[in-house]
């Protein structure tokens, strides 16, 4: 792998990754579902709340964090092998796109945080 | 075995956060700053050899504190939300956006690091090592507030 794919690769997963992670909290896309409770894994979103009263939840509090950052990996990763094979001329857009994405996906990581700061 | 992984999570997350508030000075400390100057010792240090130890305890510390997390969920998270700490909820959630987002941004700031600088290498440096530290520092505090917080405003 050339130096110049290395960049592109890693340039490219750096903004696809926070995209795709604030994509996938706010769409709810986890790849899967953790209850460290009883120490289930599920594939996809799941909610304790669907298969039990709501009053009970806090039996089995499911945790997504973990399939977020799943999520966000494989679509980045996707991301960076494509561009990895894009030519030169794309390397200033890249390094733009890692330098400004990852800044946004934290003020909207805040944005989406705020219900917290209502309660 | 919580509070083991607790108390390591802790550890790396001190010697990152020295690494890379040093790498973040010294890479931010204008050139014209004076050689004896607080800020012009930062200037001084090699930055891009913290860049490695930096991947490595980022890497560390995430996966420790993945693990803890697991506990904190089950055994920590009902007794705040019982007792209503409602904003230290909000800022720790912040805690693992933050992480996870530095998490996919450290390739792109280990590849920057790798080379010497050119012009544009330099300001990617400065913004991505900024932007680790802010992170770090950060989590850190938030993780420490959690930490404390039975103890502390209490």
């Amino acid at each position: 792998m050339s130096a110049s794919a290395v960049r592109h690769f890693t340039f490219a997963f750096g903004a696809a990754f926070a995209l795709f992670y604030v994509i996938a909290r706010l769409r709810g896309l986890a790849l899967f579902t953790v209850y460290p409770a009883q120490g289930i894994v599920l594939l996809g979103l799941h909610r304790s709340r669907d298969f039990a009263d709501p009053v009970l939840d806090f039996l089995a509090p499911e945790m997504y964090w973990y399939g977020w950052t799943a999520s966000a990996a494989v679509g980045a990763l996707v991301v960076g092998l494509i561009a990895a094979l894009l030519p030169d001329r794309f390397s200033s857009f890249l390094a733009w796109c890692v330098c400004i994405f990852p800044p946004m996906a934290m003020v909207a990581c805040v944005y989406l945080t705020i219900p917290w700061f209502r309660l | 075995m919580a509070t083991t992984l607790l108390i390591l999570h802790g550890l790396a997350a001190v010697a990152l956060i020295g690494a890379i508030t040093h790498q973040a000075l010294a890479t931010c400390t204008p050139p014209n700053a004076k050689p004896n100057s607080f800020f012009g010792r930062f200037r001084a240090i090699p930055a891009a050899g913290f860049a490695n130890a930096i991947v490595l305890l980022y890497l560390t510390s995430w996966l420790l504190g993945a693990v803890v997390y697991l506990y904190f969920k089950v055994d920590i998270q009902p007794i705040l939300e019982r007792d209503r700490h409602w904003h230290a909820m909000g800022f720790f959630d912040l805690k693992e956006d933050f992480i996870v987002i530095g998490l996919g941004v450290l390739p792109a700031y280990w590849f920057c690091w790798r080379g010497p600088a050119n012009g544009q290498h330099h300001r990617m440096r400065t913004i991505l090592t900024v932007l680790l530290a802010f992170t770090v520092w950060w989590s850190f505090l938030v993780g420490h507030v959690m930490n404390d917080i039975r103890g502390f405003g209490s």
